[in-house]
């Protein structure tokens, strides 16, 4: 009784289901990562990502120009993501603007001190960066209103109620201008969201004003302005040489604490600078070196 | 009179016609034309065989990425072949009619899904079941081949069904008659007859696993390093490409563009395949 060939590929690729299925269901002797002893899932964002680009040079994961972020770090594109990832993993560790915190995960004390507005003000909390906005030589009038808008006493405190810190204590009531158009905006992600709840104030002072906002990422929205896409581009970090060689002005119109997150059932509640740094270039692998 | 509609309808319909071959001529010349530059800049070997892919630090190396995409595929060719090729069997030759009414526009409605959903599907269910099963985290080659071969069935399915049910109803009954079992007769004389077919069906699969991008880039963990084994994480070249091009600027969005060339080199040697066979299956 011989089998048919087919017959055996049929079985083999059965099997091979089967054990997919097996390995799947049963094969839970090793225990669900706690955090006691356990390996730490770094999740990082990617390469020219400008939050990215804050966080390797504040902690110092950026030396001598090398970002040395670990190579096994899981990577995610948004901010959404990585607190999913981190909300779902009691593992592990990573970072995201503090403006976009919410309860779905833990946001770890730095050097003991707490990522709060009041903290990042004061300069207490190490782990902060400007958002800026670009220009590119003379602003058309419109614009420009807008811009005032968001320097101004309202658009400060907008800014502080997302979250955010507003860099004008002193700014002035705005008043509007009664101008009507278009004003496109372009750039970072971390920014966006804030610019959306600025942008939506605005139009409500000023009937006949459209406002549209282009999530792109920091570069891409520098880009953008160089290129006379957009009226306005955003960035969550500072302009690079080459960028401000183009005639760009940046503007700081707020401050955004990094927030380092972990799940809510991890018992770490602290961390300092250099572990942070340790954790993310990879030498430091484990929870209990951080206990 | 007729004449001559007739012919304003000819220029119309080739009209038509040509817009879709100029697009694909002008996505080539675009890719090829930004692409081509930069590889020749980082260096054909070291951008196809680098290991290392650090834009910050100029290193461009796409080799991890290839690999894992071929990995990916490959695991995805995995699950679904067997899971797509036995339904396929089912559907067209064991199914009561009842039921098909059913599976037919079940498996339609898998192809309608769109990827995105797929990949909330895989961060939300597959991703915590791996995880709880094989510890890690659970963004890995695993995950992504399971969700990639999960999304390929319609396609091998309608494919492969289509393909078993052209065969002559005669080359069944004939083995019948010969005193072959249903089972037999199934499986050594209609499918060896609707291999070519099948096959074709699996390569669009591989196209369509290949090209996948916002699933895989939700469940793969997009580490840029060789895959180090399945429960490790992997980067494909899509997700290369949607991961950093938002944010790339200079010799690193080319590099991007390059991957893009790539990639488009890989499915063009797919479809060629899947119509070579074609033919050869007609």
């Amino acid at each position: 009784m011989k089998k048919s060939k087919l017959t055996k590929i049929l079985t083999i690729s059965l099997a091979a289901v089967m054990a997919f299925g097996l390995a799947s269901c049963g094969g839970g002797n090793s225990d669900s990562e706690g955090t006691e002893g356990g390996d730490i899932t770094v999740i990082s964002r990617e390469e020219g990502s400008g939050t990215r680009d804050a966080f390797v040079e504040l902690t110092g994961v950026m030396q001598d120009d090398v970002d040395r972020t670990v190579d096994t770090a899981e990577i995610s594109n948004s901010t959404s993501v990585v607190t999913q990832s981190v909300a779902g993993n009691e593992a592990a560790i990573g970072y995201i603007s503090m403006g976009s915190l919410d309860d779905s995960v833990k946001a770890l004390k730095i050097g003991g001190v707490e990522a709060t507005t009041d903290n990042v003000k004061s300069g207490d909390y190490e782990l902060q960066r400007p958002f800026n906005i670009v220009t590119k030589g003379e602003v058309a009038e419109l614009p420009q209103d807008f811009i005032n808008f968001i320097m101004s006493s309202d658009g400060q405190a907008i800014i502080e109620e997302e979250g955010y810190i507003s860099v004008n204590d002193t700014a002035e009531k705005y008043e509007a201008a009664g101008l009507t158009g278009s004003i496109t905006l372009a750039g970072s992600t971390s920014v966006s969201p804030v610019m959306e709840v600025l942008a939506d104030a605005y139009k409500k002072l000023n009937d006949g004003v459209t406002i549209e906002i282009q999530q792109t990422g920091s570069g891409a929205g520098i880009q953008s302005t160089i290129e006379g896409v957009c009226d306005i581009g955003m960035a969550s970090r500072a302009l690079e040489d080459e960028e401000a060689s183009e005639g760009l002005e940046s503007q700081e119109i707020a401050l955004d604490g990094i927030a380092v997150i972990v799940n809510n059932n991890n018992t770490v509640e602290d961390i300092t600078m250099e572990q942070i740094m340790k954790v993310f270039t990879g030498e430091i692998t484990s929870w209990s070196e951080l206990q | 009179m007729r004449k001559y509609s007739e012919n304003i309808m000819k220029a119309v319909f080739l009209t038509a016609a040509c817009v879709s071959i100029i697009a694909v001529i002008l996505i080539c010349v675009f890719l090829f034309a930004s692409g081509v530059p930069a590889i020749k800049e980082i260096g054909a070997a070291d951008f196809l065989f680098g290991t290392a892919w650090k834009p910050g630090q100029d290193l461009y190396g796409i080799f991890p990425m290839i690999i894992g995409s071929v990995y990916v595929t490959a695991g995805a060719v995995i699950v679904g072949v067997p899971i797509g090729l036995l339904c396929a069997v089912f559907m067209a030759r064991y199914c009561p009619k009842g039921l098909y009414r059913i599976l037919k526009p079940a498996v339609d409605l898998l192809a309608g899904i769109p990827s995105i959903v797929y990949g909330f599907f895989g961060l939300m269910v597959i991703v915590p079941m791996v995880q709880d099963t094989l510890g890690g985290s659970g963004k890995c080659l695993l995950t992504s081949a399971v969700l990639l071969g999960i999304m390929i069935l319609p396609t091998i399915i309608s494919v492969s069904e289509s393909n078993i049910r052209a065969v002559p109803e005669y080359y069944y009954e004939g083995s019948l008659a010969l005193g072959a079992t249903r089972e037999r007769s199934i499986f050594r004389a209609v499918l060896p007859a609707a291999k070519m077919g099948i096959l074709a069906g699996i390569i669009l699969g591989i196209g369509r696993a290949i090209g996948e991008t916002m699933a895989v880039v939700m469940v793969c963990g997009n580490q840029a390093i060789m895959p180090q084994g399945i429960t490790m994480g992997v980067r494909t070249l899509t997700a290369n490409i949607v991961l950093e091009m938002g944010y790339a600027s200079g010799l690193h969005r080319e590099a991007l563009i390059a991957t893009a060339v790539v990639l488009f080199v890989f499915i063009l040697i797919i479809n060629l395949s899947f119509t070579a066979l074609k033919r050869r299956a007609d």
